[in-house]
């Protein structure tokens, strides 16, 4: 199950947020959580660098780019390994949306596209379209190259 | 040389303006009008879309009213054929969820959408459907989703095989008629995501049959099954290794082709599925060295890959192994040390765990070696624990260490740190200072050090406390005076009151420094505080300080520093529900019983929780001048059900037990809402016990439906004996009709008697025990001394296992078992329990059991009682033998 997906701005405010699974009263303490992870850890990374850790039985998968922080969050079956993939579907959807690792302001200004990539990717905490490609094609509502 | 700068400027503005500055949820609700235009302006509707999205994103919350007033608006944009407003659309609707009586607005439209030629509206609606449906809905749809698990487009199939897995734990019933489609899914080519979903899927419909899941994973492994995407390939990694794991079978028949495929992948392309794989075989508990090896392999490389998961991956299951099996790990300790620089402080956290707990005694050092306290300094509190307690499990294998293990405690104490992290060193030099006598000197001397400069009150309270406990007992008692001093003078009123506790508590254990203390206390006595100001006049008088200076007596330790013997749960209870009056508090009269939560309606969290004992005490004293006249209530039982569930009236009874009576307190519920009943009383049918005399019973007037009343039967029996017997019940009332307009009886109605039988009761032996835990079950042990303990030894007969026989002799006991002894580890040939408790007459009873089992699974058992009375002990056993 991927418990959450958040996208935060360097300061650690949040952009976009999708938890799944998670109690209302317990977001609080993931978001602050992820953001001081995030803090702690993501300065000076490079672009895409990945970053985990493992908390309470739950797995985390973390990285920059641009001016976005990028966190997931999974249990069981979505350990750090099936976290990446989700990761990396992300950042490569974003990138595309985007054109280059996006500066805040590129980010919101694209921020309807990346919405829908992201549902597109997970969707109430399983992961459901990984090629870029394809999510691409589906958030414009064209049916993917290979069919 | 202009251009750039302008350029520059270009980007500044760029950064500073985001496209939602200022944005503001009543501005955006209005723009959300454009939805209604006749003339739809798709680019003009996505940008609102996008701002109410960033709102819900950044947690705005929207009214009922707001929601669905967007809600509706944002229907009206299916008429628009824009693709990328409409793709929109259903994120949007998503995101709302309307409640169910709204989304019959958009039903039809989705429905359309879903049998659209458009195969992305279908998708999609599919998703939406599933989002916002209930299971009326589901079966009018059902059909479609069939044919849509099946369909070519592997968009469609999987947007209806992920909606399976959710529909799945609101409608399993519907979504398991779907195997035969989720299987044709499986083998689709079409794409590997559809398999990963389509085997997810079926995985969770199949997982509760055993043999299914054994099949699925069979067809898995045949050409016709075989998954391409590594994902799934990770899926049936996982059932293939619970299929092995469930079947008891041996390696050499059945399961080997499965294992053949764990070791197959192995050598799989996607590191993903090797890890996986490497994974399954380290955690089966059989697995030989041979086996073991080429999973180990495996994981060592990727120790040192360059992609940051797969060596954390790689580690967090060498981790595993560790603990399993250590000799197989060895080989990659090298590996593992170079990890502990690694950039990752997550995968360099678990090294560091990993090599502490596998380390021997000569590696202990160079670890030391290491750095680890500065590494410490980089990590969050949350790991920093970890690895204390790492070290701590450390020092405690391997005591002769202790020294540079506490000094590595003792300087990571010193850093900055939280509450959390800072208890987790402080509770670790503690556990050491109690189980490596050579550590307690320079144990104490670390604790001493950290409360000279400690923020959090509680941590110094505890150390104070500590240090009271255990630092008269060290060869050069006086050198905690100063520290424990210091704190009078610098800390704020608690932790200053606790260091006045301390201060005496040295002066009554320590008669050569009774006078310093004695001047160091008389100090106190003009303290800010009166908490500190009262205790210090309370330690002063008890002990003695304007007498002649001698001994103290046993009696002021005692009532200074001896444990109260109640659980401080119930101490507060019933202190808050003590009235001042005349009559002072009485200690003894506290319940000594640490009740779990009664068995109270969970939907009525908001009530304030009273402790039951205190809810049982208060309901027995408004009870007829008869009940309140047995004394004080020793113990009430957990209720005991008298009815099946879902019966016409649902009875449960509570046992109160009294030295010289007992009173059933029977609960009654009436569940039909046409009933009322009156004059309920239970009539109890006694003559099976001798022991036994009913004095008095009180009938229930009236007990209408859905709201439970009490009637009561008082027995009268031997005075502070067990007596135990088999009581039969009859639940007898008068039945009245209710008029369903007024929820009343029926006036002209006179009623009929009725009765309706309810199970036996029996109160038992373990009815007569309470159960009070002791902190330390030895030195308990040893204070209570041999002269009343009784031994013998027992035959079990034939168990079922080591563990069910230990709860057995428990619940037969009804005694609480002392530090974890009641859980039996895997496989165990022989175990020892430990239990204590309080027998009726309040006689402290302590039970040392131990337990062996043999090949045929005849459990023996040899039970050691010791208690303040002699007659107790020897009852303890025959409560045994009868049991």
């Amino acid at each position: 199950m991927l418990l959450a997906v958040l996208f935060a701005n360097t300061d650690g405010n949040i952009l976009i947020e999708r938890f799944h699974g998670v109690p209302a009263e317990e977001r609080l303490h993931w978001r602050s959580f992820l953001v001081k992870l995030g803090a702690e850890n993501l300065r000076g990374a490079k672009n895409e660098e990945l970053f985990v850790a493992s908390h309470k039985s739950v797995y985390i998968v973390y990285t920059v780019l641009g001016d976005i922080c990028i966190y997931v969050v999974g249990k069981d079956e979505d350990d750090e390994l099936a976290l990446a993939e989700v990761i990396f579907a992300i950042t490569s959807c974003t990138k595309d949306a985007c054109g280059k690792p996006p500066t805040e302001r590129l980010f919101l200004d694209k921020y309807g596209k990346i919405c829908l990539s992201l549902d597109e990717i997970v969707w109430q905490g399983m992961l459901e379209n990984t090629e870029k490609e394809r999510i691409k094609r589906l958030i414009r509502m064209k049916p993917p190259a290979d069919v | 040389m202009a251009q750039p700068l302008v350029k520059k400027d270009d980007d500044q503005e760029g950064e500073e303006y985001s496209p939602f500055l200022g944005i503001e949820k009543g501005a955006v609700l209005q723009e959300a009008r454009v939805f209604n235009d006749p003339q739809l302006d798709a680019r003009r509707c996505s940008q609102v879309l996008t701002k109410l999205l960033y709102l819900l994103n950044q947690g705005e919350n929207f009214t009922k009213i707001e929601a669905t007033e967007v809600f509706f608006a944002v229907t009206k944009l299916f008429q628009s054929k824009d693709n990328g407003l409409r793709r929109m659309v259903y994120l949007m609707i998503k995101e709302i969820s309307p409640s169910a009586d709204e989304v019959i607005i958009v039903t039809s439209s989705l429905m359309k959408d879903m049998n659209s030629k458009t195969y992305m509206y279908r998708a999609n609606a599919i998703r939406v459907l599933c989002r916002i449906t209930d299971g009326t809905l589901l079966t009018q749809i059902e059909r479609y989703l069939k044919q849509a698990i099946v369909d070519k487009n592997p968009v469609i199939a999987s947007a209806a095989l992920v909606s399976g897995i959710h529909l799945l734990q609101t409608n399993p019933e519907i979504v398991k008629r779907w195997t035969n489609e989720v299987q044709e899914a499986i083998q689709s080519r079409a794409a590997a995501l559809v398999q990963f979903h389509a085997l997810a899927l079926l995985h969770q419909i199949r997982q509760s049959d055993r043999l299914a899941v054994s099949k699925l994973v069979t067809f898995g492994l045949t050409k016709k099954g075989s998954v391409r995407s590594p994902l799934a390939q990770c899926l049936l990694i996982r059932y293939t290794s619970q299929v092995i794991r469930d079947s008891s079978m041996n390696s050499q028949t059945g399961e080997r082709p499965l294992f053949d495929f764990l070791e197959a992948c192995l050598q799989h392309k996607a590191d993903m599925v090797i890890v996986e794989a490497a994974r399954a075989i380290t955690e089966f508990s059989g697995v030989t060295s041979r086996e073991l090896t080429p999973a180990i392999t495996v994981l060592q490389l990727f120790l040192s890959s360059s992609k940051p998961v797969l060596r954390f991956a790689a580690v967090r299951t060498l981790n595993k192994v560790a603990m399993t099996h250590p000799l197989a790990f060895t080989n990659c300790n090298i590996d593992m040390e170079s990890l502990i620089s690694d950039q990752n402080r997550s995968i360099a956290t678990l090294a560091i765990t990993t090599l502490f707990n596998t380390g021997n005694e000569s590696s202990v050092d160079r670890l030391m070696k290491q750095k680890i306290s500065n590494f410490m300094a980089d990590i969050a509190d949350e790991f920093k624990i970890v690895v204390v307690d790492a070290i701590r499990s450390l020092c405690l294998k391997f005591p002769l260490k202790h020294r540079s293990l506490m000094n590595l405690l003792s300087n990571i104490l010193r850093e900055e740190g939280g509450f959390e992290y800072k208890k987790a060193i402080i509770d670790s030099i503690v556990i050491l200072i109690r189980d490596i006598p050579e550590a307690k000197e320079t144990g104490l001397f670390q604790l001493c050090e950290f409360i000279e400069d400690c923020e959090f009150t509680y941590l110094s309270t505890q150390v104070l406390h500590f240090l009271g406990n255990e630092g008269h007992k060290t060869s050069n008692p006086s050198k905690y005076i100063r520290y424990i001093y210091n704190r009078v003078i610098l800390e704020n009123a608690t932790v200053r009151a606790a260091a006045v506790s301390t201060l005496a508590k040295f002066g009554s254990m320590v008669e050569s420094l009774k006078p310093r203390i004695f001047v160091l206390l008389k100090r106190c006595l003009f303290d800010s505080d009166d908490e500190v100001r009262d205790r210090a006049t309370l330690y002063l008088n008890m002990l003695g300080w304007d007498a002649s200076v001698g001994e103290t007596d046993k009696g002021v330790k005692e009532f200074l520093f001896g444990a109260l013997d109640v659980p401080l749960v119930n101490l507060e209870a019933s202190l808050r529900s003590y009235e001042p009056s005349e009559e002072p508090f009485n200690l003894s009269a506290v319940p000594k019983q640490v009740k779990s939560q009664p068995l109270t309606d969970k939907k009525t969290p908001s009530k304030k929780p009273t402790s039951p004992v205190d809810a049982y005490e208060k309901l027995l004293s408004s009870m007829p001048p008869e009940f309140s006249s047995f004394g004080q209530l020793f113990k009430s039982s957990a209720p005991v059900e008298l009815t099946e569930a879902e019966t016409e009236y649902a009875v449960n009874v509570v046992k109160h037990i009294f030295s010289g009576h007992i009173v059933f307190q029977y609960n009654c519920t009436n569940t039909i809402p046409e009933q009322l009943l009156e004059n309920v009383l239970v009539v109890v049918d006694a003559s099976e016990t001798k022991e036994f005399a009913q004095v008095t019973s009180k009938p229930l007037k009236t007990l209408p439906d859905d709201s439970p009343g009490q009637t009561f039967v008082a027995f009268m029996k031997p005075d502070g004996l067990p007596a135990t017997g088999r009581f039969s019940n009859l639940l007898k009332f008068i039945v009245k009709e209710v008029d369903p307009a007024t929820g009343e009886a029926k006036e002209e109605e006179e009623g009929v008697e009725d009765e309706y039988q309810l199970e036996d009761l029996q109160v038992v032996a373990a009815d007569y025990m309470l159960k009070v835990s002791v902190l330390n079950f030895e030195n308990a042990w040893e204070s209570i001394g041999p002269a009343c303990e009784r031994i013998d030894e027992y035959g079990l007969g034939v168990r079922e296992s080591l563990a069910e026989a230990v709860t057995a002799v428990i619940n037969i006991l009804g005694m609480q078992p002392c530090e974890g002894t009641d859980v039996v580890p895997n496989n165990a040939r022989s175990h020892t329990c430990l239990l204590s408790g309080v027998f009726i007459g309040n006689v402290k009873v302590l039970a040392r059991l131990s337990f062996g089992i043999d090949g045929p699974k005849q459990v023996a058992m040899k039970l050691a009682v010791r208690s303040e009375e002699e007659a107790i002990s020897d009852a303890i056993h025959e409560i045994v033998a009868n049991g």
